[in-house]
């Protein structure tokens, strides 16, 4: 039973990075292609976020912050330090990680409500810098980032970041996979579930949140940064935007912050509904009324995500038992499967 | 003289933040609940003022008597159908999760409605302005001030002398205790929350006297208010209101170096300053340790 | 002979105005079942949470083999040796059995902490804890679906994971059928046997008298009488405490 489980499991995998991969022989056109690029950048963002929404329960609604530095400090490294492309993209995440820490302790030694304050007001005091330090970065006109590949057609420098973020996005997947199966990541679930407890048990419970916090701070730049580098125009506005941040949340909250694919999932549902509002109802704020429902709706009535919402409805379909025996064995049998999973 | 100006200003602009940041503090007192829509709501106010002026040509402050019940009425409300319906176990983040969608929502609807445009209350005295000992103070500064003056008076006495008032201090003090003395926290909790809610109608309202508004303006506000009331200590109306005058006094004092952008630093810088050394806030708060 | 386990000097904590633990002065012995006991409210609990790092004490020093703990966080007081049960006992709700055991697996290098945390040695210690108090045949169900009684076994197999020398239970018999309680006793007995300490808040005073060595009694936080269990069941002070009179 479990092999089968696990059979299947690796098969989905194999079948959806197939077809991630072959995506841009698919694309009828460049628009296509870039709006699957935006969507990859998207997954990657809600995948790095899932490091310490999923692992640890601390929500963050500012991680757009990280998102704006990361693009920014590469930008800035590139034209002001003229340092190469993915150099610049490289020592800006590292500048991000050790930024992180300083930012995670204040935010991290009491406990939820003050870690949400920091994180959002991060992003508004950042959107106050960038924006009035113009001399520096750009301000309101924005900050043209130099393209890594300046011989590349339009379509095919679209081609290679949707690569590059897809092979970001298994990168961020991988070490997910790999705390999420270790002691480390134990202690992380530990903390979501009762920080108190874990504490007494052993566990440097401030240490292991740092920790999380700071690589998903790290992985959030990284994606920002690869998108400077694919976009190549970056305004305050935009980078240090809350609705980034919400976006994120969004995403890995709906597919589901305790499956590894969850946030990726949550991505491509919620990353393509942006794209094609962006394209139907333009300038109007209807994408904020939507992302505000939605994000309404997964929080009251669905706050696991639909991974398991969807594994429920399987269950009921399919195994006819699970149903028919009592409430407690339902119960146990999902439990077990989760342990797998 | 600029400096003795820019006090008047401050204090004027830290009354307002004093009555926002008490709305702030009471949800958080009564639930645990990081209100992100609390100035979302402030702005539909201050829209829903402007366009109550703009249709009949009344005075905007006349809305008040609309605002203020509606807004107590959707806070209960909002409390009751939405808040209470969050598990125990993760509600204070969830309830961020869940106010922050509903500021979404509003900023998009009142898009929606009435455009990204910005807009502007035009008074009659619009442009007085009286002369205090040297320093010049628009009138519709000092009305705004004096809403804000009068509704933090009227929540101070409400919360120190009516039998209301303990049981909300009780259950913002230990919400199971308060439960044990016969206290109904779930009802006490609703009207915690109609009472901040009706503190962003009337800071709207005077809002909507001399500010420019626009749809995404309420950004602006949840971010010095949150700071506000972690300086305070977190779920203390006494310390938010400090805490909202100290702040507002210096933003204003450093307007005149600094310029308006970076003045507003303050408020960021004073949030990490207190998390960094002093975690459970400068005046009380004894709620802050765990939270 | 006797080696002292946990003790504090002028331990004080106070809650606004009320005084929760006052000036208490106490020894524990090592090796032995340590009861401490009280009326409701008596600062047993505050105590602890003073001890074990949850809460810092105002005024006064905690000690563990003369070692001074005061004011550490709680994971380096359980990394010293001292494991802890809540009142209300604690379990991690959507977590399984299994995983509930392996939280406590403690590890120092970030290698250690980056290993499979399902790996055979720790199941194999941690199915060996569920087997002892009995509940290896739940390993796979989430800790929210047991009954309170198996949720009171597990939080202590949890402890005995993290291999405490010294565990401090609070009121493990509350609220637990008298079956159960046997069983506790049961298991406490032969754990200390096997020469863990054991510090003891509980309510139950056949189950404190049948099974300690010493007896610490509080009132209004503060300790009035210590001695083993007939000297503590002759003391005048002791039944005032409790009776009032």
């Amino acid at each position: 039973m479990p092999s089968v489980s696990s059979l299947l499991r690796l098969s989905v995998v194999v079948a959806g990075a197939a077809l991630a991969l072959s995506f841009p022989m698919l694309a009828p056109n460049p628009y296509i292609l870039s709006a699957g690029v935006v969507v990859a950048s998207y997954a990657v963002l809600s995948t790095s976020w899932n490091f310490v929404g999923g692992f640890t329960g601390y929500i963050s609604l500012g991680h757009g912050a990280y998102v704006g530095l990361g693009a920014y400090g590469t930008g800035l490294l590139i034209i002001k330090a003229g340092l190469p492309s993915f150099a610049a993209l490289l020592l800006s995440a590292a500048l991000v990680a050790a930024l992180a820490v300083p930012i995670g302790i204040a935010s991290l030694r009491v406990r939820g409500a003050s870690f949400v304050i920091v994180s959002i007001s991060l992003v508004l005091i950042l959107l106050l810098i960038f924006q009035s330090w113009a001399s520096f970065t750009g301000g309101s006109n924005g900050l043209v980032v130099p393209r890594p590949f300046p011989g590349l057609r339009r379509p095919d420098h679209h081609l290679v970041f949707f690569y590059l973020f897809c092979a970001l996005l298994a990168v961020a997947l991988l070490s997910w996979w790999v705390i999420d199966r270790s002691r480390f990541g134990m202690g992380l679930k530990a903390i979501r579930e009762d920080e108190d407890k874990a504490q007494s048990l052993g566990t440097p419970t401030f240490a292991f949140k740092l920790l999380a916090f700071v690589a998903s701070a790290t992985f959030t730049a990284l994606g920002g940064g690869l998108y400077a580098l694919w976009f190549g125009d970056l305004d305050p506005v935009f980078q240090f935007s809350i609705l980034t941040g919400a976006y994120m949340v969004l995403m890995a909250l709906l597919g589901g912050v305790r499956h590894l694919f969850g946030p990726l999932l949550g991505a491509l549902v919620v990353g393509s509904a942006l794209e094609y509002f962006k394209v139907e109802y333009g300038s109007t704020q209807l994408h904020l009324v939507a992302t505000g429902l939605l994000l309404a709706a997964v929080v009251l009535f669905m706050p696991d995500g639909v991974i398991p919402a969807l594994s429920d409805v399987y269950n009921r379909l399919f195994r006819p038992r699970a149903t028919s025996i009592r409430e407690a064995t339902a119960a146990e049998l999902r439990s077990q499967e989760e342990v797998r999973g | 003289m600029l400096t003795f100006q820019s006090v008047i200003l401050g204090v004027l602009l830290g009354g307002l933040y004093a009555l926002l940041a008490a709305g702030l503090t009471l949800y958080f007192g009564v639930m645990r609940v990081v209100m992100i829509a609390h100035s979302a709501f402030l702005i539909l106010a201050a829209y829903l003022a402007w366009y109550f002026h703009r249709e009949t040509g009344i005075d905007p402050l006349v809305s008040l008597v609309g605002t203020v019940p509606l807004f107590f009425v959707l806070g209960v409300a909002m409390q009751r159908l939405l808040i209470s319906r969050l598990r125990a176990a993760t509600l204070t983040m969830m309830s961020v999760l869940l106010t922050f969608a509903i500021a979404l929502l509003i900023e998009g609807l009142l898009g929606y409605v009435f455009s990204g445009t910005q807009r502007r209350t035009q008074l009659s005295y619009s442009g007085t302005s009286l002369d205090f000992f040297g320093a010049r103070v628009a009138v519709v500064k000092l009305i705004a001030f004096g809403l804000a003056a009068a509704a933090l008076l009227g929540l101070y006495v409400l919360l120190k002398a009516s039998r209301f008032g303990l049981a909300l201090r009780a259950t913002i003090q230990h919400r199971e205790a308060a439960q044990l003395a016969g206290i109904d926290t779930n009802r006490v909790a609703g009207y915690g929350f109609g009472l901040g809610l009706a503190t962003a109608a009337i800071g709207g309202t005077a809002l909507a006297l001399d500010t420019t508004i626009y749809p995404s303006l309420h950004w602006h506000w949840i971010g010095p208010l949150m700071a506000i009331i972690v300086v305070g200590g977190l779920g203390s109306v006494p310390g938010a209101a400090i805490a909202a005058m100290l702040l507002g006094l210096t933003q204003s004092l450093l307007q005149l170096p600094l310029g308006t952008t970076w003045a507003q630093t303050v408020f960021y810088v004073a949030l990490f300053a207190t998390l960094a050394f002093r975690p459970q806030g400068f005046f009380g708060g004894r709620l802050a340790q765990r939270f | 002979m006797t080696r002292r386990s946990v003790e504090t000097v002028g331990l004080t904590k106070a809650f606004g105005g009320v005084v929760a633990v006052d000036d208490a002065t106490v020894t524990f012995q090592d090796g032995k079942i340590n009861a401490l006991i009280g009326p409701n409210g008596s600062g047993k609990t505050t105590f602890f949470n003073c001890v074990t790092g949850m809460i810092k004490p105002d005024a006064g020093r905690a000690m563990y083999r003369g070692q001074d703990i005061t004011g550490r966080s709680p994971h380096r007081i359980a990394r010293a040796g001292i494991g802890r049960s809540f009142q209300l006992c604690r379990i991690f709700p959507r977590m399984t059995v299994l995983d509930n055991m392996l939280v406590a697996v403690r590890t120092t290098s970030l290698r250690a902490q980056l290993a499979n945390s399902h790996n055979r040695s720790d199941l194999d210690r941690a199915r060996g804890w569920l087997r002892r108090v009995g509940i290896d045949h739940l390993e796979g169900v989430e800790a929210r679906n047991l009954s309170y009684g198996q949720q009171k076994l597990l939080e202590l197999a949890g402890v005995l994971m993290g291999d405490p020398e010294t565990i401090m239970l609070d009121e493990p018999a509350g609220g637990v059928n008298p079956a159960l309680i046997e069983r506790i006793a049961a298991l406490v007995r032969q754990l200390n046997k096997e020469g863990r300490t054991f510090l003891i808040v509980e309510h139950n005073m056949d189950l404190v008298m049948s099974l300690s060595d010493h007896v610490v009694v509080f009132d209004r936080g503060r300790p009035i009488a210590a001695g083993p269990p007939p000297v503590i069941r002759a003391d005048p002070r002791v039944l005032e405490a409790y009776l009032g009179v």
